[in-house]
């Protein structure tokens, strides 16, 4: 914690704004109190679109999350839709990876799926969250049942290969002991005075009390060893019955290994918006979603339909694509309006009659790296050895995170963990190297912090975004500038095409963001049509 | 709380929101101060050429250099006439092109953590190996100092 951060000169709006989001550092400090700004999803129940033209079409371009929403609201409006689909299948980036499925990535190389049934990873999206409400509010419409996703257990680990000798920590304990120390130092600042200046005698006293309670410190105001702090970091020897479970308290953890760590960092993504509980998945996968969809529009898709040229005039839209299981033959899709849902990383080089306001934006969003692989254990080591139930581990290692199955608990068959989740230059590492090693080197990782690894692990698969032949990245990453400059002209209707997905959103990566981008800009291209028809 | 909301801006928070990473680049690892990152973006430590440009540059352009192709594709740097010149392939490297992130260290704000950086020297280093591999024989290098000249102001 930085020296100002007890100064002074702070507020006491920001004194109790730091307390709750156990900041650590300035920076942390404002990224997690502009949590303020957040609002709920912009989905605001069921679209209605009132009748459409009669005889107006659309064509949709990419049967992800984005397409599909857009293709069920608009056939209920009474458009004639088809959508055209890259891959094989419905979802896009909605994906969930089985046994038996075969993946082929850039490049060439080829994975085979080898997990038991009902085992699985999901290569993108995989939680949703209880304020998603378009998410929720499809996946109850199609009848997609949802579970709990963990997203906090306090029995998982936080792992600093520079901390603690590279041994994993229990989250309890590590959020017990910051919050204990964080709470002791403050109330050692109360006691000093440091806070009159700022808060009053009255609020200080109530300020004490709630730190007391909140980091369980004792009745000197020390977070020390003893029953207080045990009942939240844990026991030595937990309390039972009988004779033989007298409890032994713990000792916390110094202030300065507990900051040093950094392990605090481990607490945080909880704390964001998108991430509190509960948080949702799909029963069977994440790719549950898209199935649905997928079943719910039938013939209206057109898989294995390679865009490559788009055209409108003042008509209509004309779009050329390969059929690409039929060596390439090339045919052209004709519509009076067209939703185009393909990632920029994609749509930036397939010729597109657009002015340049929206042809500039197109090229103005790189996308990021990421990677996930999936390793599948003979037992379910996690569950059966260390009472680690759902919920996420992280680590400062490359794969960052490890993610147990929020499924199947107690199962004595097998298990399919998430054995990595990267960004960053870990993740463009791992896109670089071949499928196989990165299985290998998750596996290599993830023993450092589970020794039952290299003796219970059975196989893996791994997915490499930028190796994606369907997105050729991960998402659409905008920076403030290029959002200032391009992202209302890659929103807005050029002619006759208006663009949807995660890149058209104010929430790179999730679902949400392309369902709500979607929401609205068919919301504006009906209104858009019935003035062309009036 | 909105009295410290406007410290972020909302761009960012969606940023955070929607990924692991922690803290939007504070967390590199920071041991001068003996501070240390559990979710830093990382540093490539090498300086070669063919190193660099096998743990970042192939994930992409592919081991052998020649692209490759699905809905879209990567271009190919094996007989690339745009590798003539030096600067512009280590423009390109600094600034990002399209879809392809920038390398340069440029500000990315809210996504520092998403693309890790390449200094002039290595930047200099890939540049001057992709130019003469991969059945490539474009003359000339270019130094560190040269490539630090491309670099914008910020």
């Amino acid at each position: 914690m930085k020296q100002d951060a007890i100064g002074a000169a702070m507020t006491r709006r920001q004194l109790l704004a730091m307390i709750g989001t156990c900041a650590g550092s300035a920076a942390m400090y404002q990224a997690m109190t502009s949590l303020g700004f957040a609002a709920d999803s912009s989905f605001k129940g069921p679209t209605q679109l009132s009748a459409a033209p009669a005889g107006a079409s659309v064509l949709i371009l990419g049967a992800g999350i984005a397409g599909m929403v857009a293709a069920y609201e608009l056939r209920k409006a009474g458009y004639r839709v088809q959508v055209l689909e890259y891959n094989a299948r419905a979802g896009g980036r909605n994906w969930t990876l089985r046994g038996g499925d075969r993946y082929v990535e850039l490049g060439g190389a080829a994975q085979e799926c080898r997990f038991d049934p009902g085992l699985y990873i999901n290569p993108g999206p995989w939680r949703l969250s209880h304020h998603h409400r378009g998410m929720l509010h499809y996946c109850k419409l199609l009848g997609v049942a949802l579970e709990p996703f963990i997203q906090t257990n306090y029995q998982a680990l936080v792992h600093n290969s520079r901390a603690f000798g590279g041994v994993p920590q229990r989250y309890r304990t590590v959020r017990a002991d910051y919050q204990g120390h964080v709470a002791e130092l403050l109330a050692k600042a109360a006691h000093a005075k440091a806070l009159d200046d700022t808060v009053s005698t009255e609020d200080q006293e109530r300020l004490l009390a709630s730190l007391k309670a909140w980091g369980a410190l004792d009745s000197n105001y020390r977070y020390a060893k003893g029953l207080t702090s045990s009942e939240v970091r844990g026991y030595d020897v937990s309390p039972g019955g009988g004779l033989s479970a007298r409890p032994v308290y713990s000792e916390p953890v110094q202030l300065s290994e507990v900051v040093g760590s950094a392990l605090w960092q481990g607490m945080l993504l909880a704390e964001n918006y998108d991430m509190q509980m509960t948080m949702f998945q799909p029963v069977g996968g994440m790719g549950m979603v898209g199935q649905a969809f997928a079943r719910e529009l039938g013939p209206l898709i057109r898989y294995n339909a390679k865009v490559i040229d788009i055209a409108q005039d003042e008509r209509g839209v004309s779009v050329t694509f390969e059929d690409t299981s039929q060596s390439m033959s090339r045919q052209t899709a004709h519509a009076d309006w067209c939703v185009c849902t393909i990632p920029l990383s994609i749509l930036g080089q397939i010729p597109m009659k657009v002015g340049a306001p929206l042809a500039d934006a197109i090229a103005a969003v790189p996308y990021a790296a990421s990677v996930k692989v999936g390793l599948q254990f003979k037992r379910r080591f996690w569950e059966e050895d260390e009472q680690i139930y759902g919920g996420i581990t992280f680590t400062d290692l490359p794969i960052s995170n490890i993610s147990y199955p929020n499924y199947g608990f107690f199962s004595s068959g097998k298990g399919v963990l998430l054995g990595g989740y990267l960004f960053g230059l870990a993740a463009a590492e791992f896109t670089a190297m071949s499928p196989q090693e990165r299985v290998a080197k998750a596996v290599e990782y993830g023993s450092r912090i589970h020794p039952q690894y290299p003796a219970e692990f059975e196989n893996g698969i791994s997915v490499a975004w930028h190796r994606s032949p369907f997105t050729l990245g991960c998402f659409g990453m905008w920076t403030e500038e290029a959002r200032a400059k391009h992202y209302d002209n890659l929103c807005a209707i050029d002619g006759r095409i208006v663009l949807a997905g995660e890149h058209a959103s104010y929430m790179p990566a999730w679902q949400e963001g392309a369902l709500t981008s979607a929401v609205d800009a068919i919301d504006r291209l009906h209104r858009r049509a019935l003035g062309a028809s009036s | 709380m909105t009295g410290v909301a406007h410290l972020r801006k909302p761009a960012v928070r969606v940023v955070m929101a929607a990924l692991l990473a922690l803290a939007a680049g504070s967390a590199q690892p920071d041991t001068s101060k003996g501070v240390f990152g559990l979710f830093g973006v990382g540093h490539l430590e090498s300086t070669s050429g063919e190193v660099i440009y096998q743990q970042i540059c192939q994930g992409c352009h592919m081991p052998d250099g020649r692209g490759a192709a699905g809905a879209g594709r990567y271009p190919a740097l094996a007989g690339d006439r745009a590798l003539l010149s030096a600067q512009f392939m280590a423009v390109t490297l600094i600034e990002g092109r399209r879809d392809m992130p920038a390398f340069g260290g440029k500000s990315q704000e809210g996504f520092s953590y998403m693309v890790p950086t390449l200094d002039d020297e290595q930047i200099a280093a890939v540049t001057n190996y992709v130019r003469t591999h991969f059945g490539n024989q474009f003359k000339g290098t270019i130094s560190a100092a040269e490539v630090k000249a491309l670099r914008r102001p910020h």
